[in-house]
């Protein structure tokens, strides 16, 4: 009943799309998908989270969106959430996330 | 190991014997199927070798009976038979043997098996040990979560006033434990504190956030502390004790029925929504906050949306539980199907009924996926007492005694505290007058909202009027205590003991002398006492009130200057 990740990454961009449900079933994919292998550093990345493929977001996955906030640095960190559908971007936006990320 | 030998044939036993002592087992032996159980529970062996045909008792009873008194551990019995036919042998296996072995004996094939069985034996053993530490580990942890589910409850129900008749509640948790954390209480000055949080998640993980909130809920609700102050204290415990990811979302209600105003606080709920008397929506209060425990708040999150509450209103809050409960066919219920009930077309006091009603019916059979928690103000019956007793209430009482403490309140600190609560606790400390200290808080809260409303900010309370003019009071309220520069609040109280035939009660008590000043211009004094002689408009009926609770009341000077004298028995 989950969804699936898939990621991009270049030398200043991690791009991480969540297709499906996003939901606490993905925790340790979701994780995986921002750790980066080489166990370089996170901070001073920009990344962009891209939910054009994602039909539901539960708390759980709020709650992932602020692991990957506070992985990046925090009040520093760049984290831009791209192609949020409405009923998505609503739910985002009752939390007041637009606070702590950049929605599009 | 330790092998049992069978066989009424000497020459037989005497075989098997030597070739197994030569292997290094312990044999012991038995020539009849009756000794053979007497000797298997004198010796516990490890293997059984059985005949099949002997006096006395054969070799299927025996081994039926070896596996019935056995049944606790694996004991593998293997029958040493001369028949090869078919039937034989099944029936060896329904007696509960575990292998055969044909006559004559080979010597290989008979320690193959052996140790074969002794490999089965071993891995019996094995799974029988997890199986009891597993047995041991499930029990340990049902006791647990029975006393997590005993402290749980009583942690977050004590002193909890759902069933204020104000009140229609209904929470269905997913699990033993609840993320869904509803509570009520009463403040000192009568209102209604009311709170609706979804931790994030469901189950016990969920729920312990739940403990520390509903703590500092009751704590603060009791103390006199407003809903921003309590969303502020528990947004820090939450920082503190929750990982980041998770987090509550939380909607708190002041339902001041004096003041005719509902204060809400909302913080990442799905929004309130508000029907009048014909069962329509007429307001939405959207979260404009985030939720507790994401981010430390500032001084704008803690805002409070202020709303004149009507006696037709009815409020209603929810959690996404509701909205995101999903039918067979894997189709959210969602907010438009929830808010098609406010369409004006049903009865306002069966709208939470039918609201639970279409979601029962809309899930049918499909598995509840969330906490799900459904939350009905009755604004007309906001002023009618509770049932039961308030835990708050139980104070112990201290023998009345002289004392007198003063306070001053610069500018600078009325505008960034609620002085009252410490005022009021101060009181409390030195005198505990049980059961006076909602009427104490009421009395000293009129005194200074008058002093700082009108006495410093000069706000008139006949805009309140008008439901515009409600709102655009608490505008004004806002705007001027923030650019307040100058000024000040001086309070005095004065306790003096009195022996019980001054009180003209058995017990002794005492009087309690307030003066609150401020440096204001003060009030057309004439206007005071109109009201004071029974003027009951928005802002008036503080006066009247206090009147009626005090033994005296006047005001001083050019009007800046408030005298008022309580007094209480044990």
């Amino acid at each position: 009943m989950s969804g699936t990740i898939q990621v991009s990454r270049n030398d200043q961009e991690i791009t991480i799309s969540v297709k499906g449900r996003f939901n606490f079933e993905m925790h340790s994919q979701f994780r995986a998908a921002y750790q980066s292998d080489s166990g370089e550093d996170n901070q001073n990345k920009r990344f962009v989270i891209d939910l054009v493929g994602t039909e539901y977001i539960d708390s759980s996955a709020l709650g992932m969106l602020l692991l990957l906030r506070e992985e990046a640095g925090a009040n520093e960190s760049d984290i831009k959430i791209i192609n949020t559908r409405p009923e998505i971007r609503k739910i985002l936006e009752t939390a007041n996330f637009q606070r702590l990320f950049k929605i599009e | 190991m330790k092998i049992l030998i069978v066989d009424d044939d000497p020459i037989n036993r005497t075989i098997l014997q030597r070739l197994l002592g030569k292997e290094g087992h312990a044999v012991i032996t038995a020539d009849n199927g009756r000794e053979g159980v007497d000797q298997f529970s004198k010796h516990q062996p490890d293997l059984v070798l059985m005949d099949i045909r002997m006096p006395k008792m054969n070799g299927y009873e025996a081994a039926q009976e070896i596996k019935r008194i056995s049944s606790s551990r694996f004991t593998p019995i293997i029958f040493l038979t001369a028949v090869t036919d078919e039937e034989g042998l099944v029936q060896c296996i329904d007696a509960g043997g575990d292998d055969f072995l044909t006559k004559p004996f080979n010597r290989s094939i008979l320690q193959a098996k052996i140790s074969a069985m002794e490999r089965i034996r071993q891995l019996h053993a094995k799974l029988r040990l997890q199986k009891e530490e597993l047995e041991r580990h499930q029990e340990r942890v049902h006791q647990e979560l029975e006393v997590g589910k005993h402290l749980f409850a009583h942690i977050v129900r004590a002193g909890n006033l759902l069933d204020a008749p104000c009140l229609n509640h209904w929470t269905a948790p997913m699990s033993l434990f609840n993320g869904d954390l509803l509570v009520a209480s009463y403040n000192p000055a009568g209102g209604l504190h009311i709170m609706l949080g979804d931790f994030t998640g469901h189950g016990l993980s969920a729920a312990v956030g739940a403990m520390p909130v509903s703590d500092i809920f009751y704590d603060m609700t009791a103390q006199g502390f407003s809903i921003g102050d309590m969303a502020e204290a528990m947004n820090v415990k939450l920082l503190t004790v929750m990982p980041t990811r998770m987090f509550c979302a939380a909607c708190l209600i002041e339902v001041d029925h004096r003041q005719k105003s509902l204060n809400i606080w909302n913080g990442g709920l799905p929004d309130i929504l508000i029907a009048d008397g014909s069962g329509r929506l007429v307001h939405r209060i959207p979260s404009n906050h985030m939720p507790l425990g994401v981010a430390p708040m500032t001084r704008e999150d803690r805002k409070v949306e202020i709303l004149e509450m009507r006696p037709e209103y009815r409020v209603f809050l929810h959690s996404d539980g509701v909205t995101e409960a999903i039918n067979t066919d894997g189709v959210m219920f969602g907010s438009e199907r929830m808010e098609a009930h406010f369409n004006g077309t049903h009865l306002p006091e069966t709208l939470f009924t039918e609201i639970l009603n279409d979601l029962e019916q809309f899930r049918g059979q499909a598995q509840q996926t969330d906490d799900v928690s459904l939350l009905e103000i009755v604004c007309a019956k906001a002023g009618e007492e509770p049932r039961g007793v308030d835990a708050n209430r139980q104070r112990t009482a201290i023998a009345p005694t002289p004392w007198e403490a003063s306070f001053l309140f610069s500018a600078q600190t009325l505008k960034s505290v609620d002085p009252l609560p410490t005022i009021i606790n101060a009181v409390m400390n030195l005198q505990a007058p049980a059961g006076h200290r909602e009427r104490l808080y009421t009395i000293l809260a009129e005194l200074f909202s008058n002093a700082l409303d009108h006495g410093l900010l000069r706000l008139d309370t006949r805009t309140k009027k008008t439901p515009e003019g409600f709102i655009h009071y608490y505008t004004q309220r806002e705007e001027r205590l923030a650019a307040l520069e100058k000024g000040m609040i001086r309070l005095t109280l004065i306790h003096t003991p009195l022996p019980p035939e001054q009180t003209g009660m058995e017990s002794p008590g005492g009087e309690i002398l307030i003066q609150m000043e401020d440096t204001g211009p003060g009030f057309d004094l004439t206007q005071i006492y109109s009201q004071l002689l029974g003027n009951t408009g928005h802002g008036g009926r503080g006066i009247a009130l206090l009147r009626s609770l005090c033994q005296e009341l006047e005001y001083q000077g050019s009007g800046n200057r408030a005298r008022a004298v309580y007094r209480w028995t044990l």
